[in-house]
C-alpha cells in the first residue's frame, strides 16, 4: 500500500532517502527551513513543507516536524543522519503521535547513545573494550578516580562526554596536570552542548584503525552484517573518506569483528540498520567503541559491494517487513571507495566556503561510479549547514582499479566557485601509502605533502578566462 | 653547395659565405615587427610561417633581441624562451638570429657583468647569430658579449652603427671595423647597421667598398630600414659592392619603417646578375601567402600614419622608434608639433648632443629631449636622468665631441664642472648577487624558477614576475590567433572560437550572453568545449571618499621637497628606492629612482635629515604629486631655521 514517508532532514541525504521512498512507489514529504529554499530535495520530493526561518532551529524542532507529518497525512518518518537522528525524544515522539519512526525504537536508541550504559551492555555480553572508567563522580573523588585509572593503563588518555559523539565532547589528556585542569572544564562544556554533564576516561589507543560493521536486523529475529568498512581517514575526527571493506588482510580477524558486531546488535536488542564501530589496534586487537543508530554518511560504499540497499531495506523494516535475504545470501565483492566533497578550503584548515555560488557544476560518470550530492549549476550554498556538496563513491573489482577510477573521476569533476576538497583527494589518490591501502586514523597529520597542491585548472579554462576577459573589456588589457 | 645550416661551426659557416657565389638573406621579422607593428606580431603568426620560412633557405631568422624579449613577456605574454623552442622545432635547420644592446643586452640600460654573460649563455642555447651594438660605437661596451658568443661557439656579429653628417666618413668606419677586429678576430660577419635607413644608395655603397677593400675576406651583412622608400636601392649598392648578406622581410608584413620586401631584393640583384643563395622563391611567396590572411588582426598595431617618410633623412629616428614616437605623440596630443619636433628640433638637438647614432638607447635619450624642448619652451630645463648620465660619459665617450658647456651647466647647474669631474666617467657596474636575486624571484613566485625564468626576471624583474603571473592564470596564451588575443569590440553572440592548446589538443569556445547583476558585475558565459562556464567579472571598482586628486604645480612640488616632502615630478614608476627608513641623507643622496617613457630619473635629496616614511615601493606607479618619501628636515627637529 502506498504510503506517506517524511524526510526530516536536508542535502544529499535527504535527496538519497527521498529516491529509495520513490523507488518503493510511496510519496515523499520534504521539510525544509527558509536557507534551504532554492535546495534540490525540496524539487525532487512529492511534497515539502516549510517548517520555520531556521537555522538549524526548526530541523531540530520535534513539535513542528511532528505536527508538520501531522498535518500532512504522514506515515512514517526518516530521520538521515544528524538533527534528530539519534534523539530518543524524537523517535519517541513519532511513536506517541502513531508515525512510523524508521530506525530502532527509542529505548534502543537512548541506552546505546549514553556512552556508558553502552559499555556496560557490551561488557556483559564479553564484547572487547578499551578499558575506561564508569561516569566519573563529581569532585575531588571524580579526579582521584580518574589519577588511578591513568597510573594503571597510562597515559594518553581520552576524557569523553557520555552524552557526546560524532567527535564532539572529546579531549586528549597527556598528564596529570591537564586531567586536573580539563576534567572541571569538560563537564561545564558536556553540560552546555548535551545537556548532561556526564564524563568518563578512555585509555587511548594509539594510531588505530577505524573500523566499523554494518548492520541489520528485523523485528523476527534476524540480524545479519554487510561487512566492514575503514573510515581511518579523518580529520578533526570527522571522516573524509570511507572504504569497504576494510584493507586489513586478516580475514579471520574480519569475521570476527563481523561476527562481534552481530553479537553486539544482539545484546542491545537492536532493530533496523545501524552501525558497531570499532578501533583496531596497531598488534590487530580490536575494541568496541559505539553503535551509531542511524544510517551513516558512508553506507554507500557497502551497498556499493553488497548490491543491497540499506535506506530501501530501512523503510521496509520498518514498514513490518522481516529481512529479505539471510546472511548466507550476501556476498560481498569488490572494493568501493567513498569521498566527501566538502565546500571546504583544506589548505585554510578546511575552512568552510559556505555562501559561495557554484557557477560550474561538472560531474564524472561511466563505470562503477556513484554520485550522491545535492548541488547543481548556480546553486548559493548556504553558510548555516555543514559543507557537504556530493558524495563521490567508486566501485571496482580490485583495490588498484578502485583507486584509478575514484583518480579519473576526481580529474572529471568541475566544481568552480567554492574551493573545494578535490585538489586534496587528488593528492590523496596518488600517496603511495594510500594506493597500498595503508592508513589509520593518524594519515592525515602524518602526511602534509597531501595539502601541497596548487588551483590548476585546465588549459583550455584558463585560455577560456582570458578569453571572456577580452570579451568584457573590449579589448585585451595585457596586449595593448 | 650545402645550405648553412644552425649548429655549424662559425668558422664554417663564414667559409660557405666567403666562397658562395652570390649573396644570402636574412629575415628579418622582429625588426619588422618592432618597425610596423610596435613589435606586436604573435608566435602564432611566427609558427604558421614557420615551415614556408624554413624551406625558403634564409641564411637567418632574426626572431629575438632588441625591445622583443621585453614585449613578449610585457605584450604578447609570451616567454621568450619558449618562442625559440618552439619555432625550433619547427624550423630544424633555419639559423636564429638576436639583436643585442651590448652592456644594454635587450633593455634599455647597462646591465652587471655577471647578468650580460648569464644571459648570452642561456639565450645561445637557441640562438646562433649575435648582432651586437653599442648606440655609441664604444667597443668595450660590446666585448662581455663578444666574448661569451664566441665561448659559445656562435657566429658574432657585432656591429658599426652608422649615420650621416660631416663626421661620418668612410675613414672614421673603417678605422671602427678596425678597432672590432682588433678585439674579436678575423672569424666573425661586420654588420652595417642602418638603423634609420640613413644615407643614398651611392654612400652606402662607398661604404661598404672602403670597408671592402680594407679588408677582403670580411663577411659583411648589410642592415637598412626602408623609411624613406628607398631601401633596395642601399641594399642593391651594398650587394653590388662587396656585402654578403642582406636584411629583408616577408613582403606580405612590409610597411613603411621596416625593412623591405625580401622578393623585391632579389628580383632587383637577379637583374644585375646576383644570387640570392639557397633561396628558395616559391616558398618565400607561399610564405606571405600563409601570412597575409593575419594582417588585417594587426591593423591596430600599425603605425597612426601611412606612407614613407623620406624626412628620416632629417630627423634620423630608426625605424624600430617611428610607430612608438607616433603614438605617444597622439597619446600626449602634441601630433600638432610632430613636424617642428621631428625637422627642426630633434636635428638641433642631435648636432649639440655630439652627432652620435640615433638608437636605444640613444634615440630615446634623443626623442624625450627634443619633446621636452618644444613641449615645455625651455630647451634643456628638464634633463632626464639618462641624458645626465651621458653627459657624464656614463655610456662611453663622445665619439667626435662634447656638447658645449652651456648644456652641462643646464643639466648640472653652476657647479657642473666639478659634478662632471667628481662623477664622471663609464659606468661602473657592480656584479650582482645572482643567488640573492634567484631567491628573491623565488620567493615572489612561490615556486622555484627555472634558470631561463631567472634570466627573464633579471633583464625586467617586475614586468617578469608579472607575466609569469599571467601564465600560471592564464595559460600559454600563444597558441590564439591574433584575431582572438588582439580582439577589439567584444567578440559576436554565438561566435565559435576555435584552438589547439598548448599540448597539441583542439579546443572549442562558443561566445554566450553577457548578463550585468544589479550590483555591477557581470557574468559571462562561455561554452568550453560544449560545457557552459561562467565567469564572473567584478564590478568596476570606484573608490569612494578617495581624496580629491590634487594636481601640484612644478613648483609647489618644489618647494615640497625643500621641506623634505618629496612628491613625483612627473607620472613614473618606481625601480628604485634607494634608502630606507631612519636613514640619515645629506643633500644630493640619490632617494629613489624614478622610471618614465623608458628612461630613468634619480630623485635626489633637496635637503638634509633623516628618511621618516617612504610612501613607495619598487614597481609601484606614481602620478604627478604622488607622495614619494618624507624626510624629517634637521630645521625641523631644531624647530629653527639654520
Amino acid at each position: 500500500m502506498k504510503k506517506k514517508i517524511m524526510v526530516a532532514n536536508r542535502g544529499e541525504i535527504a535527496l538519497r532517502i527521498i529516491r529509495a521512498i520513490q523507488e518503493l512507489g510511496h510519496v515523499a514529504v520534504a521539510i525544509y527551513e527558509t536557507p534551504d529554499n532554492a535546495a534540490l530535495h525540496i524539487r525532487v520530493a512529492d511534497e515539502a513543507v516549510w517548517i520555520g526561518d531556521g537555522p538549524r532551529k526548526d530541523y531540530l524542532n520535534i513539535a513542528k516536524i511532528i505536527k508538520a507529518a501531522r498535518d500532512h497525512g504522514v506515515d512514517a518518518i526518516h530521520p538521515g543522519y544528524g538533527f534528530l537522528a539519534e534523539n530518543p525524544d524524537f523517535a519517541k515522539a513519532c511513536e506517541e503521535a502513531g508515525i512510523i519512526f524508521i530506525g530502532p525504537p527509542h529505548e534502543v536508541i537512548s541506552k546505546l547513545g549514553d556512552k556508558v550504559t553502552a559499555r556496560n551492555i557490551m561488557a556483559a555480553a564479553g564484547i572487547p573494550m578499551v578499558p575506561g572508567t564508569e561516569n566519573l563522580p563529581h569532585g575531588e573523588e571524580g579526579l582521584s578516580e580518574a589519577l588511578a585509572f591513568a597510573v594503571r593503563y597510562g597515559y594518553p588518555v581520552m576524557l569523553k562526554a557520555t552524552a557526546g559523539g560524532g567527535g564532539r565532547g572529546i579531549r586528549l589528556i597527556e598528564n596529570d596536570a591537564q586531567l586536573k585542569e580539563q576534567l572541571p572544564m569538560a563537564r561545564s562544556e558536556a553540560k552546555a552542548a548535551f545537556n548532561n554533564d556526564n564524563v568518563y576516561l578512555e585509555k587511548v589507543i594509539v594510531k588505530p584503525k577505524h573500523v566499523e560493521v554494518q548492520i541489520i536486523a528485523d523485528n523476527f529475529g534476524n540480524t545479519v552484517h554487510l561487512g566492514t568498512r575503514d573510515c581511518s581517514i579523518q580529520r578533526r575526527n570527522q571522516k573524509l573518506v570511507e572504504i569497504a571493506p576494510s584493507m586489513i588482510q586478516d580475514k579471520k580477524l574480519l569475521d570476527d569483528i563481523c561476527a562481534t558486531a552481530v553479537q553486539a546488535a544482539r545484546a542491545s536488542n537492536y532493530f533496523n540498520a545501524g552501525t558497531v564501530e570499532f578501533l583496531v589496534d596497531k598488534d590487530y586487537k580490536f575494541y568496541f567503541m559505539e553503535i551509531n543508530t542511524r544510517v551513516q554518511v558512508e553506507h554507500t560504499v557497502t551497498e556499493m559491494i553488497s548490491g543491497i540497499d540499506i535506506v530501501r531495506t530501512q523503510i521496509k523494516l520498518a514498514l513490518g517487513r522481516p529481512l529479505s535475504f539471510t546472511q548466507d545470501d550476501i556476498r560481498l565483492r569488490g572494493h568501493a571507495i567513498e569521498m566527501r566533497i566538502n565546500a571546504e578550503d583544506p589548505q585554510n584548515n578546511f575552512m568552510p566556503e559556505g555562501g559561495k555560488t557554484v557557477t560550474v557544476y561538472r560531474s564524472p560518470g561511466g563505470y562503477g561510479v556513484r554520485l550522491d550530492g545535492f548541488v547543481y549549476q548556480g546553486f548559493t550554498i548556504p553558510e548555516v549547514y555543514d559543507s557537504l556538496l556530493v558524495k563521490l563513491t567508486v566501485f571496482g573489482f580490485t583495490w588498484n582499479e578502485t583507486v584509478d577510477r575514484l583518480r579519473r573521476c576526481l580529474r572529471n569533476y568541475t566544481i568552480v566557485g567554492p574551493k573545494t576538497t578535490i585538489p586534496f583527494y587528488l593528492n590523496l589518490v596518488n600517496d603511495p601509502d594510500f594506493q597500498r591501502g595503508d592508513f589509520d586514523t593518524s594519515y592525515l597529520e602524518t602526511h602534509p605533502e597531501l595539502f601541497d597542491y596548487k588551483d590548476d585548472p585546465s588549459e583550455v579554462n584558463k585560455l577560456a578566462r582570458l578569453i571572456a576577459e577580452i570579451h568584457f573589456k573590449k579589448e585585451n588589457k595585457y596586449a595593448i | 653547395m650545402d645550405r648553412i645550416v644552425q649548429g655549424m661551426h662559425s668558422s664554417e659557416i663564414l667559409k660557405r659565405v666567403r666562397e658562395a657565389d652570390g649573396y644570402f638573406i636574412t629575415n628579418t621579422a622582429r625588426d619588422l615587427s618592432q618597425s610596423d607593428f610596435k613589435n606586436r606580431i604573435l608566435l602564432h603568426t611566427d609558427l604558421l610561417a614557420a615551415e614556408a620560412r624554413e624551406r625558403a633557405g634564409y641564411f637567418s631568422l632574426e626572431i629575438t633581441g632588441g625591445a622583443s624579449v621585453h614585449v613578449d613577456i610585457l605584450r604578447k605574454q609570451v616567454d621568450p624562451f619558449l618562442k625559440l623552442k618552439l619555432l625550433r622545432e619547427k624550423m630544424p635547420h633555419t639559423m636564429f638570429q638576436t639583436l643585442c644592446r651590448g652592456v644594454n643586452l635587450f633593455g634599455y640600460r647597462p646591465y652587471p657583468q655577471n647578468v650580460i654573460r648569464l644571459t648570452v649563455r642561456e639565450f645561445a642555447k637557441y640562438v646562433d647569430v649575435w648582432r651586437v651594438f653599442d648606440f655609441m660605437n664604444h667597443v668595450p661596451n660590446m666585448q662581455a658579449v663578444f666574448e661569451e658568443v664566441q665561448k659559445a661557439g656562435k657566429l658574432l656579429e657585432p656591429s658599426i652603427c652608422f649615420s650621416t653628417g660631416p663626421e661620418h666618413t668612410d675613414e672614421y668606419y673603417v678605422g671602427k671595423v678596425g678597432e672590432i677586429l682588433a678585439v674579436t678576430g678575423p672569424d666573425i660577419s661586420m654588420c652595417i647597421k642602418n638603423h634609420g635607413g640613413l644615407g643614398t644608395p651611392k654612400r652606402i655603397g662607398e661604404l661598404v667598398r672602403a670597408i671592402r677593400d680594407k679588408y677582403p675576406d670580411l663577411v659583411i651583412h648589410y642592415h637598412g630600414h626602408n623609411t624613406d622608400g628607398n631601401d633596395i636601392g642601399r641594399i642593391t649598392a651594398a650587394v653590388l659592392n662587396g656585402a654578403n648578406i642582406v636584411d629583408a622581410a616577408d613582403h606580405a608584413f612590409t610597411g613603411y619603417f621596416g625593412p623591405p620586401p625580401i622578393l623585391s631584393v632579389i628580383q632587383t640583384l637577379k637583374d644585375y646578375g646576383h644570387t640570392a643563395v639557397g633561396v628558395d622563391e616559391a616558398a618565400v611567396i607561399e610564405t606571405s601567402g600563409l601570412l597575409r590572411g593575419q594582417r588585417k588582426d594587426y591593423e591596430y598595431f600599425e603605425s597612426q600614419f601611412k606612407g614613407f617618410l623620406p624626412t628620416v633623412q632629417i630627423h634620423k629616428l630608426p625605424g624600430g622608434a617611428m610607430g612608438s614616437s607616433f603614438e605617444q605623440a597622439v597619446k600626449g596630443g602634441f601630433l600638432n608639433r610632430m613636424s617642428e619636433i621631428l625637422h627642426e628640433e630633434l636635428p638641433k638637438v642631435q648636432r649639440e648632443l655630439g652627432n652620435w647614432w640615433s638608437v636605444t638607447p640613444g634615440s630615446q635619450i634623443l626623442w624625450t629631449t627634443a619633446v621636452s624642448n618644444v613641449q615645455s619652451g625651455e630647451r634643456y630645463g628638464n634633463c632626464s636622468g639618462d641624458l645626465k648620465n651621458l653627459l657624464l660619459g656614463k655610456y662611453g665617450p663622445f665619439p667626435f665631441y662634447c656638447p658645449e658647456d652651456w648644456i652641462y651647466e643646464k643639466a648640472f647647474g653652476p657647479d657642473w664642472r666639478r659634478i662632471v669631474e667628481e662623477q664622471g666617467g663609464v659606468m661602473q657596474i657592480e656584479d650582482i648577487d645572482i643567488e640573492k636575486e634567484r631567491a628573491t624571484l623565488q620567493e615572489r613566485l612561490g615556486y622555484e624558477p627555472t634558470e631561463q625564468q631567472l634570466v627573464t626576471y633579471l633583464q625586467h624583474p617586475n614586468d617578469a614576475v608579472d607575466f609569469f603571473k599571467f601564465e600560471e592564470k592564464f595559460g600559454k596564451v600563444y597558441v590564439l590567433p591574433p584575431a582572438i588575443f588582439f580582439k577589439r569590440g567584444g567578440f559576436a553572440l554565438g561566435e565559435a572560437l576555435e584552438f589547439n592548446d598548448h599540448n597539441g589538443k583542439g579546443h572549442i569556445i562558443e561566445i554566450g550572453p553577457v548578463h550585468r547583476h544589479e550590483d555591477g558585475s557581470t557574468s559571462i558565459y562561455l561554452n568550453v568545449d560544449h560545457h557552459q562556464r561562467v565567469f564572473i567579472m567584478p564590478a568596476e571598482v570606484k573608490e569612494e571618499g578617495a581624496v580629491k586628486e590634487v594636481t601640484l604645480s612644478k613648483k609647489e612640488i618644489q618647494d615640497l621637497a625643500k621641506i623634505g616632502d618629496m612628491r613625483a615630478p612627473f607620472g613614473a614608476n618606481v625601480c628604485e628606492v634607494s634608502v630606507a627608513v631612519g636613514q640619515e641623507v645629506a643633500v644630493g643622496d640619490k632617494l629613489v629612482v624614478l622610471e618614465a617613457m623608458k628612461m630613468q630619473t634619480p630623485m635626489l635629496a633637496a635637503v638634509a635629515g633623516k628618511v621618516e616614511k617612504i610612501a613607495v615601493k619598487v614597481g609601484e606607479a606614481v602620478k604627478v604629486g604622488g607622495k614619494i618619501l618624507k624626510i624629517s628636515c634637521e630645521a625641523d627637529a631644531a624647530g629653527q631655521q639654520k
